[in-house]
């Protein structure tokens, strides 16, 4: 503040002069001659009360007027709390706002009373929008997981505005680190030299004890030209307690009922108690353990409809103190049919692929069969099926195995020498249409794996493919080859892994076995890679039944999606064909998908019950390139306010003639003796 | 007359003209004297109060009729008007609203009065009650006695407590009967404010001696309506009393009070034979002096 300004804001005690003016005049009675004056009673209670009502209500016009005033002479010098963009020799400047959407954002801004976070951080996203000039590009990523860019950077303000009026708090995770990268990728593409990121979140992000967010130095990587991060509202980054419900499962008479509270903080002493749709209790039960800890409710009877379980007491958010009660889902299992009869290497036990996948230690039973069903019903049971070298299918194994696939089943094939020499009337029908032929690799040229083809989740692996000892491998028709979509390949361009897409399912298909008689494949790391990757998507095609809020459900295959959430309809979103649903908030998800009925279950992610902040680089402060306070010019509005004033005194002087009460000025006359 | 030009008019026109110009309007039409009382030639009856001369109780009529009844005489040469102006201090008081002081205004109704008594021929004379440089002026008639009359006027000056001074009544009375004869007319021009509390039986004790009485109370339009708003410190220009109140709250018991004194006053006045009129700054001269012409009568 200047000292011009502090000046004319001093002018503003000048409101005493009124009030001073009017209690000396108030107190003093003025003494006039009276010959009469001993015919005139004394009355003291009334000779002292307060002035008239005219009298008080030019007081406060004079008052407001002199701080009108006052106003009037500091504006538009006068500064208020909000934030705003500081701009260097008023270039334009290229703006990503980080908006945390996050299940923690819910929480009040002072505790349980004030607004939410999420309300401050968009109020401050409104402020910062308000001093956008006309050339500045904005764009608007939310840091709830999975970072997301809500509006791509536009010069629109009106867009943005539009764009942050449409956002809603969420359940979601937190992910600060993606949605800053997500914005430095965005804001990196734009023209303007003057390049910010402002974070408005609370910095709870699970990673308290981390390493400190964006050490805008380290990120930069010495580019002068990389976007600065600004963490702004810095009252939204206070410590709470929250504890939450992960889960309610049911079976029999039993509901459990999983209790998680944020690093430190216990839910010792609370209730959880089951309800039904009434919302009356049917069974209770007293956490006595701080931490993590696991409550069983018992049901009155089996027949009873438990909807869902409840958290007594209160904490910084209450969103997550409710769970939906679902029957528990049985574990998934993988089907194994691999034949170790003919191995030469004796692995003590198991087939290796078995062992290989239980060191994965999956959330779901491994069990080995002789042969793929041949019945449909067969397949009910399974996530996905892991064939290594079959000699072909049945006609039924076949007719069995394409009705898994339809539905969403997922196949990991890895063709071999028994699988090139299927008897007559066996194929690989429906994963190929072809037959496939055991054929040596080498010659004059050595084949090996093209490291640099792998995609997806094998890429990062595949660097230990190289020098892949095999003799032979798999051949596939030239039909099949161009309909899967191979995830690696060998030197020579043939899929070395590979998938296709079969109804709602895929199948993935190896070119070599599982074997270390005819390679070291299971030997390499990839080895591991290969099998989790199958096996994660296997589980995410098998819908399972509770998913961390945020966590995105895909519905590849299926024409027609619906998913009713606790908010109502949750909007769908393809990618490339391929249905895509996230849940957005906590709760039971009924989905429609084909004609399918299914429930799913979106619960609080353990991590965003720490509500400690993540600490910050000084950088992030964001001295020198945003400003907490901004000029605001209320000269204009002042100056209405003066002549309303003067036009108030006015009409009260008028009032008070019409009246008919003597004006102070014709009082004074009656002095005359 | 607007109250701006009666203000200028008081103010600018000297005292003998204005008299004049009262008191012409007046006896304009008349052709004798408009004043009754103690005389020779028989001018009617009227009825008989306490405090009349039983000498011009008419006899017969009370034989006849039960009726008290005296009989009044026309003044035909010596029928003397005796002047009585209040000059104490609140005589001096103007207030809000008004065209002139009180002390002006009864000057200019005694200078009328004394134009209208000796332009028929009648004695004139003049005292006062308190007043600086106060000096009265003997019975006499002739067109000098109007120049004395209101030179006597002019020169006194609102001053004196009666609240204080309580011999000031006693002095005009004494004045009054040692110069005024059997039949005068006596006119006691005052605001009777801060008089002593005896003053009513004095004044009124001029009745017995055969004289026509009339008292004339002369107050401010202020003093009659109490106009002040909030509160207010009033100052009595005698006695010396301060009373410090709200005015919306005082004025009526005010005004009650001021009625009450005013009542106490005519009953004193009526009940000895006397006239008592009222009257206010901001009245129009001519229509007090008629009035007062009347009450006589």
């Amino acid at each position: 503040m200047s000292f011009v300004t502090a000046l004319a804001l001093a002018a503003a005690l000048l409101v005493a002069v009124p009030y001073a003016a009017h209690r000396l005049r108030r107190r003093r009675a003025e003494d006039q001659p009276f010959p009469p004056a001993r015919l005139v009673a004394t009355t003291p209670q009334q000779a002292r009360k307060p002035s008239r009502l005219e009298d008080r209500a030019l007081l406060v016009s004079r008052a407001v007027a002199v701080l009108a005033l006052a106003l009037l002479g500091a504006t538009p010098l006068v500064r208020c709390s909000r934030l705003s963009v500081q701009r260097s020799g008023g270039a334009s400047v290229a703006l990503a706002l980080v908006v945390d959407d996050s299940m923690s954002m819910r929480v009040g801004v002072e505790g349980d009373k004030g607004p939410a976070r999420f309300e401050r951080a968009l109020q401050g996203a409104q402020q910062l929008l308000a001093s956008a000039q006309d050339g500045d590009a904005i764009a608007i990523v939310l840091a709830g997981a999975p970072a997301r860019i809500a509006l791509a950077p536009t010069t629109d303000i009106g867009a943005v505005r539009q764009a942050l009026e449409g956002l809603a708090p969420s359940d979601r995770a937190t992910d600060l680190d993606g949605a800053i990268a997500l914005a430095r990728g965005v804001v990196a593409a734009l023209p303007q030299v003057d390049r910010r990121i402002v974070v408005l979140s609370d910095l709870a992000d699970g990673h308290a004890d981390g390493p400190p967010l964006d050490d805008s130095a380290s990120a930069r990587g010495g580019a002068p030209e990389a976007a600065s991060v600004w963490v702004a509202l810095p009252e939204l980054q206070r410590d709470g307690t929250d504890c939450a419900l992960l889960r309610a499962d049911r079976r029999g008479v039993r509901v459990r009922i999983a209790v998680a509270c944020g690093p430190g903080k216990s839910a010792a002493g609370r209730d959880v108690v089951v309800e039904d749709a009434a919302g009356k209790a049917l069974g209770r039960s007293t956490l006595s353990h701080a931490g993590a800890v696991e409550a069983t409710v018992l049901l009155p009877s089996e027949a009873a409809a438990p909807v869902r379980a409840r958290l007594t007491g209160t904490d910084a958010i209450a969103a997550d103190d409710v769970a939906p009660v679902v029957t528990e889902a049985r574990r998934g299992a993988i089907a194994i049919v691999a034949d170790p009869s003919g191995e030469t290497v004796a692995t003590g036990g198991a087939p290796i692929v078995e062992q290989a996948l239980a060191s994965l230690r999956p959330d779901v039973d491994l069990r080995p069969i002789p042969a793929p069903p041949d019945r449909a019903d067969d397949f009910a049971e399974y996530l996905g099926v892991l064939l290594d070298d079959p000699p072909g299918f049945t006609p039924e194994q076949r007719h069995a195995l394409a009705a898994f696939l339809d539905r969403g089943g997922v196949a990991l094939v890895a063709l071999g020498p028994r699988a090139a020499a299927a008897p007559l009337g066996a194929t690989l029908d429906p994963i190929l249409s072809q037959a496939v032929a055991w054929t040596a690799l080498g010659g004059a040229t050595r084949v090996g794996i093209d490291v640099a083809s792998a995609v997806g989740s094998l890429a990062g692996s595949a660097q230990s493919l190289i020098d892949l000892d095999a003799e032979r491998r798999a051949a596939l028709g030239t039909d099949d080859a161009r309909a899967l979509d191979a995830l690696v390949r060998w030197s020579d361009g043939a899929p070395f892994v590979a998938r296709r897409a079969i109804g709602r399912g895929e199948a993935w298909v190896v070119t070599l076995p599982f074997t270390v008689d005819a390679s070291d494949l299971p030997l390499r790391p990839a080895f591991l890679a290969l099998l989790d990757a199958w096996l994660q998507d296997a589980k995410q095609r098998a819908a399972p039944r509770r998913t961390d809020v945020g966590t995105p459900w895909r519905f590849a295959g299926a024409r027609d999606v619906r998913v009713v959430g606790p908010a109502g309809d949750v909007p769908l979103v393809r990618d490339e064909g391929v249905a895509r649903v996230t849940a957005p908030l906590i709760g039971r998800y009924e989905i429609t998908a084909d004609d399918q009925h299914e429930t799913r279950v979106a619960a609080p992610s353990e991590r965003e019950l720490d509500l400690r902040p993540r600490r910050y680089a000084a950088a992030g402060a964001g001295a020198g390139m945003s400003d907490a306070r901004s000029s605001v010019d209320v000269s204009g509005d002042m100056a209405l306010v003066l002549l309303g004033l003067m036009a108030l005194e006015m009409g009260l002087r008028v009032w008070s003639r019409r009246r008919g009460e003597p004006e102070p000025l014709a009082m004074a006359r009656s002095g005359e003796a | 007359m607007s109250l701006l030009t009666q203000d200028l008019w008081s103010e600018l026109t000297p005292l003998r003209i204005r008299a004049r110009q009262v008191a012409h309007g007046v006896y304009a039409g008349a052709h004798r004297s408009a004043l009754r009382g103690a005389g020779i030639e028989f001018g009617g009856y009227r009825e008989y109060v306490p405090g009349d001369d039983l000498r011009w109780l008419d006899r017969r009529s009370l034989m006849r009729h039960q009726h008290l009844l005296v009989r009044q005489f026309e003044t035909e040469t010596d029928r003397t008007l005796s002047l009585v102006v209040d000059a104490s201090a609140s005589m001096g008081y103007r207030g809000p609203d008004a065209p002139a002081s009180k002390m002006a205004f009864t000057s200019l109704l005694a200078a009328a009065l004394a134009r209208v008594a000796l332009r028929v021929g009648d004695p004139v004379s003049l005292t006062f009650l308190g007043g600086s440089e106060a000096q009265p002026v003997g019975r006499s008639s002739g067109r000098e006695q109007f120049e004395r009359i209101v030179g006597a006027l002019d020169a006194v000056h609102p001053g004196g407590d009666a609240a204080v001074d309580r011999a000031m009544v006693e002095r005009a009375v004494a004045w009054l009967d040692r110069s005024v004869r059997r039949g005068s007319i006596v006119v006691v021009l005052s605001d009777l404010i801060d008089l002593p509390e005896d003053a009513a039986d004095r004044l009124t004790g001029l009745v017995s001696s055969g004289r026509v009485l009339v008292v004339v109370q002369t107050l401010s339009p202020a003093e009659a309506d109490f106009p002040f708003s909030g509160p207010v410190r009033l100052r009595s220009l005698e006695g010396g009393a301060v009373v410090e109140t709200d005015a919306e709250g005082a004025r009526d018991r005010y005004l009650a009070a001021l009625a009450a004194h005013t009542a106490t006053w005519h009953a004193a006045v009526v009940a000895r034979g006397a006239r008592f009129v009222q009257c206010r700054t901001s009245d129009p001269p001519l229509r007090v002096l008629r009035d007062i012409v009347r009450a006589v009568r």
